[in-house]
């Protein structure tokens, strides 16, 4: 056996340099990870544009419609003049005070959520 | 025989008995399992090709199915046979190369049964998927079918099996490299490299289903041009200058061939996927590349064939050349078989058709399994220290194999091309094609049948050599014809070579 | 040749078409922009068609049946082939009920699998549209898409065969018989399941899940354009015809 270029060290070298090759092109796949993995846009995230821009417009139109001051008045009116009444016995009954004034184009606001 | 050996010849004479016999139990081991494999997978391509044209042949038994039985063939035929005839082939022609014993025949062998294990597992997922429960499921991808797991264990068990090479060609003594030696290196690389890459891209990377289709197809194409056939052509040239005493015809061409292998050969595969929409350059490099595999082909053809030009007695008297002439000729005819059918005008009637298949069987059997036949005729004997028993057996196998293979082949290609074109012929109904494909169908079932008969001499002659029941003699086995007296001269003990040549 | 030219050499020949074969395109693939609209009253809207059946676990089981190996699902370009013309695969022809609907494939039609089972040969016909030529020629039959399927798969050459635009049944098919995917049960247990096959007497035939999501797979098979018109980007063929 020639010596100089067998022994256990080359052996022991060989050995390694011959893993690392093999494992070069899997090491490669690691390198280049990035190619192959990531988020992409899909038609579920084009459709979902679509649907978040809609939504969102149809939120701000509906927090624009609401009148939050004439909500406001209209609760906290009656609920004071009722409050200020005394009942008598054999009065007549109460009336109510008219409701307060409301934007003509806008329907009698939703109880607030 | 006289002893005109000096001191250094018959020290190269106990290096390379040391060598063979340190090779023994893995090498007879992969040529053994591979020959009871290649019988199996010709059953199975029998029944295959049989479901195509009679589809109730057999159908009482659904692990059988049409469609089951043509992956198992194919599997078994590449990962049973052809693998581990070329893993015995590889391991002993690296060793003698660069004549370095192997230590690690242990570790090899056990490798080598869990390759084993892998592959019948993998079969019986393929053939049993449905009806065996959840555990054994293939994959359902076209050319990579074992599932995902099988894959992993297969890469490492081939590394295993190969790396002890790897090593003992970089500790080889200073010398000639062996045109055989760039041939094997390159192999025990690509291999790894395109499962590793396949087993990743299809199996473990989350992307378009599209190019998981294409990538197995590319690792179908490479696992043949990047690992058989340089296995193949590693032992040609081995072969070739052993038997016939005469040197490799050219270095240089040897280098050219194997340089356009290396240029050409990562680019096939996708040429099945032309039409598909993933990017055009695709499929048309896998064509372009399948079409300039002529050039390696003719290259190796050329040199091998010179090589032996002129010894036309030892071809034909000697097993091992006879196969290993054969196979190089059919990898010249492979490379003319695929200019035809990948250019423009062939690969619209050979896609889809029976033809691709002709192809890929004239590959795996004609080029590869021929050269393999040429390796185990000469090695066996050398590591088992006996002589083939049946002049018979080895001529059976052998015009038997080219018969049959000449018939699957030439009734695959025809009959594809014919059904190739009844297909894209829009002025007749799609059964035209389907019907014409079915006779042709008749003539690639019949063949299978021969090529059985040939390989079961060849199975049962090699496991009668695993069993050490081989003829005790220093002449070989050759195939020559009856003398009045024994060519073979006295028979004698078997403890020298003779001849190195031989 | 030395061994460090050697192995340079190599990493190079094989690391080009490895870059350029498997990884710049499987990350181009993977990432593909859905297609938009660029006129019409889908402007600016993304090509989208939805696929309904059990697309996912129907494309497995086909791949582990290996239905692959007899049977293709592409409509190549006219420059690769003339599938786009022949019989029905591409979509449907011209008639005074449907317009036609014919195209080529398209990335988006194997969304939902695993693998694309392009298909490794044609024993047996494309596959692309079989669940819209179903559902064509069974029009005003009393016999459903999935019925045929089972039918199909359990006997194919005795019970329906292939039927032709004639409504005339065939029994050419050489596909085989997956009698392993249905299961015989006492016809009383059976219910609505079975299948209308003639039987021994008490024994009735059901489809297994198997069968089950195999045949609402291949009967999701519509990859023309009725339904869902293609964007200018993936319309590659010329203007069908408008007239019979």
């Amino acid at each position: 056996m020639d010596h100089t270029r067998d022994n256990p060290l080359k052996r022991f070298a060989a050995f390694w340099i011959a893993a690392l090759l093999i494992a070069s092109f899997a090491i490669a796949c690691v390198i280049l990870r990035p190619m192959t993995h990531g988020d992409v846009t899909t038609i579920y995230d084009m459709k979902a544009e679509a649907r978040i821009e809609l939504v969102s417009e149809a939120r701000a139109a509906q927090e624009a419609a609401l009148n939050t001051a004439g909500l406001e008045k209209a609760i906290t009116e009656p609920s004071d003049n009722l409050h200020k009444q005394v009942p008598t016995p054999g009065s007549k009954p109460l009336v109510a005070p008219a409701p307060a004034e409301t934007p003509k184009e806008d329907e009698k606001p939703a109880p607030a959520e | 025989m006289a002893e005109t050996t000096s001191n250094a010849d018959s020290l190269d004479v106990d290096l390379r008995a040391t060598i063979d016999r340190s090779l023994r139990h893995p090498v007879m081991f992969f040529f053994s399992s591979g020959a009871v494999w290649l019988a199996l997978s010709i059953v199975l391509g029998l029944i295959a090709s049989a479901k195509k044209h009679a589809p109730d042949f057999l159908s009482c038994f659904s692990f059988l199915d049409a469609g089951k039985v043509d992956a198992a063939h194919m599997s078994t035929l590449t990962y049973g046979w052809g693998a581990q005839a070329a893993f015995g082939m590889l391991i002993w022609l690296m060793a003698r190369l660069s004549r370095k014993e192997c230590t690690a025949s242990g570790i090899i062998l056990v490798a080598g049964h869990i390759w084993n294990a892998a592959v019948a597992y993998g079969v019986l997922c393929i053939m049993g998927s449905g009806s065996l429960g959840p555990w054994f499921e293939s994959s359902g991808v076209a050319g990579m079918e074992f599932p995902g797991g099988v894959w992993v264990v297969l890469l490492v068990s081939f590394i295993m099996i190969s790396i002890w090479s790897l090593i003992q060609f970089q500790v080889r003594d200073a010398g000639h490299v062996y045109v055989s030696q760039w041939y094997l290196l390159a192999a025990m690389l690509w291999l790894p490299w395109i499962m590793v890459t396949a087993w990743l891209f299809v199996f473990v990377f989350d992307g378009s289903p599209l190019m998981a289709t294409g990538i197995a197809s590319w690792f179908k194409g490479t696992v043949f041009a990047l690992f058989f056939l340089p296995v193949a052509l590693a032992s040609a040239y081995y072969l070739a200058p052993k038997v016939t005493g005469r040197p490799v015809y050219s270095y240089n061409i040897a280098l050219f061939g194997f340089w356009s292998l290396a240029v050409i050969g990562p680019w096939v595969g996708m040429q099945k996927l032309a039409g598909a929409p993933i990017p055009q350059f695709l499929p048309a490099a896998g064509a372009a590349a399948m079409v300039m595999i002529l050039i390696p082909a003719l290259s190796v053809g050329v040199n091998i064939l010179r090589t032996v030009q002129g010894h036309g007695k030892a071809i034909a008297l000697s097993p091992s050349m006879r196969f290993t002439a054969s196979g190089i000729v059919l990898f010249v005819g492979y490379g003319v078989l695929s200019f035809a059918l990948n250019n423009n005008i062939g690969l619209k009637v050979s896609q889809f058709s029976y033809a691709g298949y002709g192809l890929d069987i004239l590959g795996l059997y004609g080029v590869f399994s021929l050269c393999a036949f040429g390796a185990i005729y000469f090695i066996v004997p050398r590591i088992t220290r006996r002589e083939w028993l049946s002049r018979r057996f080895i001529r059976w196998h052998f015009y038997l194999s080219l018969y049959g293979l000449a018939s699957i082949v030439i009734c695959a290609v025809v009959g594809g091309v014919f059904q190739g074109q009844g297909t894209e012929d829009l002025t007749q109904p799609f059964l035209t094609g389907a019907r014409r494909a079915a006779a042709y169908g008749w003539g690639i079932t019949f063949a299978w049948g021969f090529l059985l008969l040939a390989n079961l001499f060849f199975c049962l002659h090699l496991l009668l050599m695993w069993a050490r029941l081989g003829r005790r003699s220093s002449h070989p086995t050759l195939l020559n014809k009856h003398h009045a007296e024994s060519p073979h001269g006295p028979e004698g003990e078997v403890d020298n070579y003779g001849s190195a040549t031989i | 040749m030395t061994f460090k030219s050697f192995i340079f050499g190599l990493l190079a020949s094989f690391g080009l078409p490895w870059l350029v074969v498997v990884v710049f395109p499987f990350s181009k693939m993977r990432a593909l922009e859905p297609a938009k609209f660029e006129e019409g009253d889908r402007k600016g809207q993304a090509y989208s068609p939805m696929r309904d059946g059990r697309v996912n676990e129907g494309s497995k089981i086909y791949g582990q049946e290996g239905c692959y190996h007899c049977h293709t699902q592409l409509i190549r370009p006219t420059y690769a082939g003339p599938d786009v013309h022949r019989d029905e695969w591409a979509g449907l022809r011209l008639t005074a009920d449907n317009p036609d609907t014919r195209r080529e494939t398209v990335p988006t039609d194997y969304d939902g699998e695993d693998v694309a089972h392009i298909g490794l040969g044609r024993v047996g016909p494309d596959l692309s549209n079989l669940g819209r030529r179903l559902d064509h020629y069974l029009k005003g039959r009393d016999l459903t898409p999935e019925t045929w399927l089972y039918l199909h798969l359990y006997s194919p050459r005795t019970n329906t065969g292939y039927v032709d635009k004639d409504q005339e049944i065939h029994s050419h098919s050489t596909c085989p018989s997956k009698s392993g995917l249905f299961r015989e049960i006492p016809a009383v247990q059976a219910g609505g399941q079975a299948l209308p096959l003639y039987t021994p007497e008490g024994v009735a035939v059901i489809p297994t899940d198997r069968a089950r999501a195999l045949v609402s797979y291949l009967a999701s098979l519509k990859k023309d354009t009725l339904g869902a018109p293609l964007p200018e980007a993936y319309n590659l063929n010329p203007t069908a015809p408008t007239k019979e």
